[in-house]
């Protein structure tokens, strides 16, 4: 079972870019992925947005293998900041999990 | 009594032709007893067609025609007026169905479906030669309407009615005029105070000389029919006597409440969404939202709360349409007063129709999370602890369980129907299985009862949102109108009618009618059943209940159902 954790969301979100929950789940983003996620991006907006970080961490790989190539977001229908998101989610990795 | 009848037969292209032999059957009724003129037809309904029958009414001078066509439900009303245009009385028109009836349901058998249609055909034939003109029964209307709920509804009905020169009268059962509207605080889409609508209705209202309303109000009788109806109302202590042409009734709904530990109401912090308004037009404080002494920070809501309730026994069963909009809008104007609230929606389908799907996207954009769940897995809740404790199924992570803490549980209450068991006992309103009143036709007649002169309109008729309500009273206006303004109402002659040599008066037929069309008169020291032609519609119910065979349908006379039945048995024999 997930427990929401509202704080969390409000710690990645250092910036009005990020746009998460924006996403209404269509999946056009992975169809279109070059890397081809394990993770897809709208389950991993979707845990960040619950505040399971144990998923996010274990998902770090994943996060850090996006080439930001913005395929994904130029195809989305919500104008969902996709590559922006991750970014946002990498910056919180790195600062609070990762000791950078 | 038609003695020079025309008879015409339609191949309606093959429809008919191509299972029933349409030469034989003209040909065969050609020299029947009446029969002056047979003619056959490849499209009987076409313009050419009508054109020729009209020539030949005319020139062979015919008094009655019978046409064998399609069912009467699509063409009935196309032949009567070419009747009438040819200078033939429309009721010694008879239609006699050899399509839906005969050819379509014969397809295997030629020769049977022909032989069925000559009979069909004789039948029609035999009721013309017994039909008598019938002219249509013309009714004075009173210019003045009566319109049953105050709420906005009935106040821009009232005031439509006002701009169209009709005199309406309101009657409000509670002591203020508004209804559900006047407390429940902003209302979509222009962001406007609820009472304050009403407030320049009712300004508007005072302007006028031709709208007059009762508080404190009730019908408690009414007479008459269509045109001409008497009410009494009882408005405070006094009782005065109105005359309307018409009445519409825009009754309203109620907020459905829900039952004791139905998704933990009862418990302090969960209420309704008609809760939830009042507490967000009480806590425009800026920054911060408060209930009970307590600050929010996180809401949950949980939609559909008795509404679509088809897994359980007596549970509405309809959507309230209204309530997704509603909420998705509060949960705005929640973000409007704190924008760092946490709002989860736990929704069946987000139902945010039209323009108001913007409210949804607004709130996905501001950070609103939306759980769709299940009907047979609703969310459990657990109200243990300070907080309260949503346990949902995520179908967005292959339903796993996610546990939602929160403060305050809104359920998002749809709408029922007001208890209106005394009214609907004066007026026989008829009122469909969700218990809201129903229209004649959803698509056709939506505003109509099956009534004559009883309008319904807003969410008396289910649910709807604020400029829907009002859109439909429009609707009822307008119809109101259309029957009061012109002066007169023209009603179908073919109701019920006494034969009164044969009525002894035993009331048998009394309780076999549905609208009360039956009366007992005097009438040579005699007392006999009496129609009121207005209010009958013609269902024949009363007819077979007579043991003195005293009761007939015009149009459908014993003559005329005796003879067709004869003309079928000499075919059999």
């Amino acid at each position: 079972m997930i427990k929401v954790n509202s704080g969390l969301i409000d710690k990645i979100k250092i910036s009005e870019d990020f746009n998460a929950s924006a996403c209404f789940n269509c999946g056009t983003c992975s169809a279109l992925c070059p890397v081809g996620f394990d993770i897809l991006p709208r389950k991993l907006f979707r845990y960040v947005l619950l505040g399971e970080e144990e998923k996010i961490l274990e998902s770090t790989d994943q996060i850090f293998s996006c080439l930001l190539c913005r395929m994904c977001e130029e195809q989305c229908p919500h104008d969902v900041n996709i590559t922006e998101n991750i970014r946002l989610i990498r910056n919180y990795l790195a600062k609070s999990k990762l000791g950078v | 009594m038609s003695g020079r009848i025309g008879v015409f037969v339609c191949y309606c292209g093959g429809n008919i032709s191509d299972y029933v032999d349409v030469e034989k059957v003209k040909d065969a009724v050609a020299n029947d007893e009446g029969v002056a003129y047979a003619k056959t037809n490849m499209f009987t309904c076409s313009d050419s067609a009508q054109t020729e029958m009209i020539n030949a009414i005319k020139e062979k001078n015919l008094d009655g025609i019978v046409i064998a066509s399609c069912s009467p439900k699509l063409h009935l009303k196309t032949f009567q007026n070419m009747a009438q245009r040819a200078g033939l009385n429309p009721y010694q028109y008879t239609q006699v169905n050899i399509r839906e009836q005969c050819s379509w349901a014969h397809t295997h058998n030629k020769e049977a479906a022909t032989a069925k249609a000559i009979d069909l055909v004789r039948a029609g034939i035999a009721k013309t030669r017994n039909s008598v003109p019938l002219t249509p029964l013309r009714v004075n209307t009173v210019n003045q309407a009566l319109i049953v709920g105050g709420g906005i509804s009935g106040l821009r009905c009232a005031l439509a009615l006002s701009d169209m020169g009709i005199f309406a009268h309101v009657i409000e059962k509670e002591s203020k005029i508004g209804g559900n509207l006047k407390d429940i605080g902003v209302v979509f889409p222009d962001n406007k105070n609820g009472s304050e609508l009403i407030e320049e209705l009712e300004k508007e209202i005072k302007k006028r000389n031709n709208i007059n309303i009762y508080t404190n109000a009730k019908l408690i009788k009414k007479q008459g029919s269509v045109g001409n109806f008497e009410c009494d109302i009882m408005s405070g202590d006094e009782k005065l006597t109105l005359n309307v042409g018409s009445i519409i009734l825009t009754t309203g709904f109620k907020p459905y409440t829900p039952k004791p530990n139905e998704f933990g109401y009862g418990h302090p912090n969960v209420i309704t969404l008609v809760d939830f308004k009042k507490l967000l037009a009480n806590n425009v404080k800026k920054g911060e939202l408060v209930f009970n002494g307590q600050k929010i920070r996180e809401i949950a809501y949980i939609y559909c709360v008795g509404s679509r309730e088809n897994n359980k026994e007596n549970g509405n069963k309809y959507c309230s349409r209204y309530c997704c909009s509603a909420v998705n809008y509060a949960s705005l104007l929640a973000f409007d007063i704190d924008k760092n609230l946490k709002q989860y929606h736990i929704y069946r389908d987000i139902r945010t129709y039209g323009k108001y799907e913007e409210y949804y996207e607004e709130n996905l954009r501001r950070g609103a999370l939306y759980f769709k769940y299940d009907e047979e897995t609703p969310p459990d809740i657990s109200l243990k602890g300070e907080r309260i404790k949503i346990i949902v199924k995520d179908r967005l992570l292959a339903k796993e369980d996610i546990l939602i803490p929160c403060d305050l549980l809104v359920l998002v209450n749809g709408m029922v129907a007001n208890e209106n068991s005394e009214l609907n006992d004066i007026l026989k309103t008829p009122i469909g299985k969700d218990k809201f009143y129903n229209e004649i036709h959803p698509k056709l007649r939506p505003v109509e009862t099956v009534i004559d002169g009883i309008f319904i309109a807003g969410a008396s008729q289910g649910p709807k949102n604020i400029s829907e309500s009002v859109a439909s009273s429009m609707a009822a206006a307008s119809k109101t109108a259309s029957l009061l303004i012109k002066g007169y109402v023209d009603i179908e002659p073919t109701v019920a009618h006494v034969i009164e040599e044969k009525c002894t008066g035993c009331k048998l037929c009394e309780n076999s009618c549905p609208y009360e069309a039956i009366s007992f008169v005097n009438r040579n020291d005699k007392v006999i059943a009496s129609i009121n032609p207005a209010i009958c519609k013609g269902c024949g119910g009363c007819v077979p209940d007579c043991p003195e065979d005293a009761l007939e349908v015009l149009g459908y006379t014993h003559a005329q159902i005796n003879s067709m039945i004869n003309s079928m048995l000499l075919e059999a024999k």
